[in-house]
């Protein structure tokens, strides 16, 4: 080996290495932002809470606390005469709140009557946030006085006259289930359809000038920003739902028909490229043994392309959870706690655009959805890997 | 005793496109022995095999002069029955291609797709069929595990199997062992030995010693003409034609 060729191979070398230190860096930097900022927030009660908090005002029907002496350790300070303990803390949009940590089960404010509706009993739950305690002898403990100015407060006091409280709010349940119900709803729509078609066009159509202009515009599409794919949306399926009397406005049905015209380029053209991969000595050995052509698609071709079938649906969801411009126009920007498939709400994608565009931003909140669109996608990348090695495992015995 | 003939060619012409892979070609082939097609590549002995249960069909740009004669009846006249004419002649090629299914479903796929429906009659065709491939023995604690686990040569012979099970009249063989080891491919020629007693069999080799050990009757082809037919080992002692002569020998091809 020539030394000229030493030093090539040796550059070449070093831009590769380059080149891959650069992505991994960027990756992994990405990563860490999303992980750094959003991290904080991910608990249990954000996948399951309200993104819209409810206030309530009400009065403890009693004073006193039968038994609430308590000798644990809690966090923040605790009122032995309303048996709660509140703590300094940040809500989701990350401004200072005073929250519940503990509630005793004999504690008065389990039952209150509601301010607004006095026949209603209303109570204090452990993660709600107390934003005033008003008082007949002293002057209301608020927000800015910290916890333990309001437990003190409460503890000198003969008498609450009035508490004022709220759920915590900022949770993504809302938008989680309708980018589930959009990824059921749009997959139901394109993968029949987006198969069919890649079998026509792997397996029955004629290789002519027009199925060769009909496979480049499929290409196309894949192109086209989502945006036009919202434009179509608003002025095609919105109107044809309203026709329908599924709804009057922004819906999910809208959303999924867009989303799965979105989808079917990359349906059809993922499982064509499966189909095209299946080696014609099966087709062949199928069609010697007197099956018919519908048989050998059925039977022979069709199972092969299963695991390839399985990425494209991957591939497909993927886009659903990761689409937002064309979103924003067919399933609106408006963040729903009960979602219904006949009125607007927002994906987890869209969940972040609403979060930063509100005043202030909320960038944290942001990460904490990224982080669990990341988490899913990884879930559901396994989730795929190890079906298609199941499939592989049935079809092939070896892997 | 004079055999019947299973097929009768009469003037098969075949085009790919504007060029002819074969020009002309009358033949006979009688039933119930091993008929072997030997020649250089290119000469067009797999696409006259081809054209004898019409796989020639799924090449669009392949036109077909000339009949083929199955029972004296004409294979390529409108609205044969193409399913039919696959039922009974049957074909195992080049390359060992089970079907990445379990063995068991590999020997089941024909009879299923002609609607035997029956699970013990299909176990029963199963059976006979790898009984007949002589690979019963080797695989029967196991018929349920993938086919793509077997050895090339176990492949193979599954691939016979699996036409077996149609119950063929014929057996179409497109160069069946060109991609076994010896050992394999001795086990395959005593199979089809045993197998012409009731199937008519065609094969397509590149190896004379093959063509010589089991067949019954050779036909040569060269350039796409059928150059001369014969009894086996007169065309290997006293060949007619000068080119038989020289390729059989050894001096081109």
């Amino acid at each position: 080996m020539g030394k000229p060729q030493k030093v090539k191979d040796i550059f070449m070398k070093t831009i590769t290495y380059l080149g891959s230190g650069f992505s991994l860096l960027f990756l992994t930097i990405t990563m860490i932002f999303i992980f750094s900022n959003g991290f904080g927030l991910i608990s249990f009660g954000l996948f399951t809470g309200d993104y819209h908090a409810k206030y309530y005002a009400g009065r403890p029907a009693s004073v006193e606390c039968e038994g609430c002496e308590v000798t644990d350790e809690l966090k923040g300070y605790y009122s032995s005469v309303y048996g709660i303990a509140l703590y300094d803390d940040f809500d989701r949009a990350g401004n200072v709140v005073i929250k519940v940590s503990y509630v005793h089960e004999n504690s008065p404010l389990l039952n209150m009557l509601d301010t607004n509706n006095p026949n209603q009993s209303i109570s204090l739950k452990v993660d709600d946030v107390v934003t005033r305690v008003a008082f007949f002898d002293q002057p209301s403990a608020l927000t800015r006085n910290g916890a333990s100015m309001m437990i003190q407060s409460m503890d000198q006091s003969t008498e609450i006259r009035e508490l004022t409280f709220s759920t915590l709010g900022g949770g993504i349940r809302g938008s989680l289930i309708t980018t589930l119900y959009l990824i059921g709803m749009s997959l139901a729509l394109a993968l029949p359809i987006g198969i069919l078609t890649a079998i026509y066009f792997s397996e029955f159509a004629p290789v002519n000038r027009l199925t060769n202009l009909l496979r480049s515009f499929i290409e196309t599409l894949t192109g086209v920003p989502s945006i036009i794919y919202g434009l179509l949306g608003i002025t095609l399926f919105i109107p044809i739902t309203v026709r329908l009397n599924l709804s009057q406005g922004a819906n999910l049905f809208a959303g999924a028909m867009t989303m799965a015209v979105i989808l079917l380029p990359v349906v059809i053209r993922t499982t064509e490229e499966t189909l095209k991969s299946i080696p014609n000595s099966y087709r062949h050995a199928s069609l010697a043994l007197g099956a018919n052509y519908t048989q050998t698609v059925k039977k022979v071709v069709l199972p092969n392309a299963l695991p390839g079938i399985m990425t494209a649906t991957f591939l497909a969801v993927g886009r659903i959870i990761g689409e937002s411009a064309a979103l924003i126009f067919v399933l609106g920007t408006a963040v729903k706690d009960t979602v219904r498939v006949n009125e607007s709400s927002t994906t987890l994608a869209v969940h972040i655009w609403t979060v930063m565009t509100d005043e202030p931003s909320n960038i944290e909140l942001a990460s904490s959805i990224a982080f669990i669109i990341l988490i899913i996608v990884l879930i559901l990348n396994i989730g795929v890997k190890y079906m298609s090695y199941l499939i592989n495992k049935k079809l092939r015995g070896v892997v | 005793m004079r055999k019947e003939n299973v097929f009768k060619i009469e003037k098969l012409t075949v085009y790919y496109g504007a060029s002819s892979a074969l020009q002309n070609v009358d033949i006979d082939i009688p039933e119930k022995s091993i008929t072997a097609l030997i020649g250089p590549s290119g000469c067009g002995k797999s696409t006259f095999l081809r054209t004898l249960n019409r796989m020639n069909d799924l090449i669009p740009e392949c036109r077909i002069t000339g009949n083929v004669l199955l029972d004296n009846e004409n294979c390529y006249k409108n609205g044969y029955d193409i399913i039919g004419l696959r039922k009974r002649v049957g074909m195992v090629f080049q390359k060992p291609n089970p079907f990445p299914m379990t063995i068991y479903d590999n020997v089941a796929y024909g009879p299923r797709c002609q609607g035997v429906k029956n699970k013990e009659q299909i176990k029963k065709i199963v059976i006979e069929a790898l009984e007949q491939a002589a690979l019963y023995d080797e695989v029967k604690d196991r018929l349920e595990t993938s086919a793509l686990a077997l050895s090339g040569g176990q492949q193979q012979r599954l691939c016979i199997a699996r036409a077996l099970a149609m119950k063929p009249e014929v057996l179409l063989m497109d160069e069946p062992t060109s991609a076994l080891d010896p050992i394999a491919t001795l086990k395959i020629e005593n199979l089809i030995e045993k197998l012409k007693e009731d199937y008519s069999i065609v094969i397509v080799t590149h190896s004379m010693q093959q063509a010589a050990r089991i067949s019954d009757y050779t036909a040569f082809f060269y350039m796409g003409e059928l150059i001369e037919y014969g009894k086996t080992d007169q065309l290997f002692s006293v060949p007619k034609h000068k080119q038989t002569e020289d390729y059989i020998t050894g001096r081109f091809g």
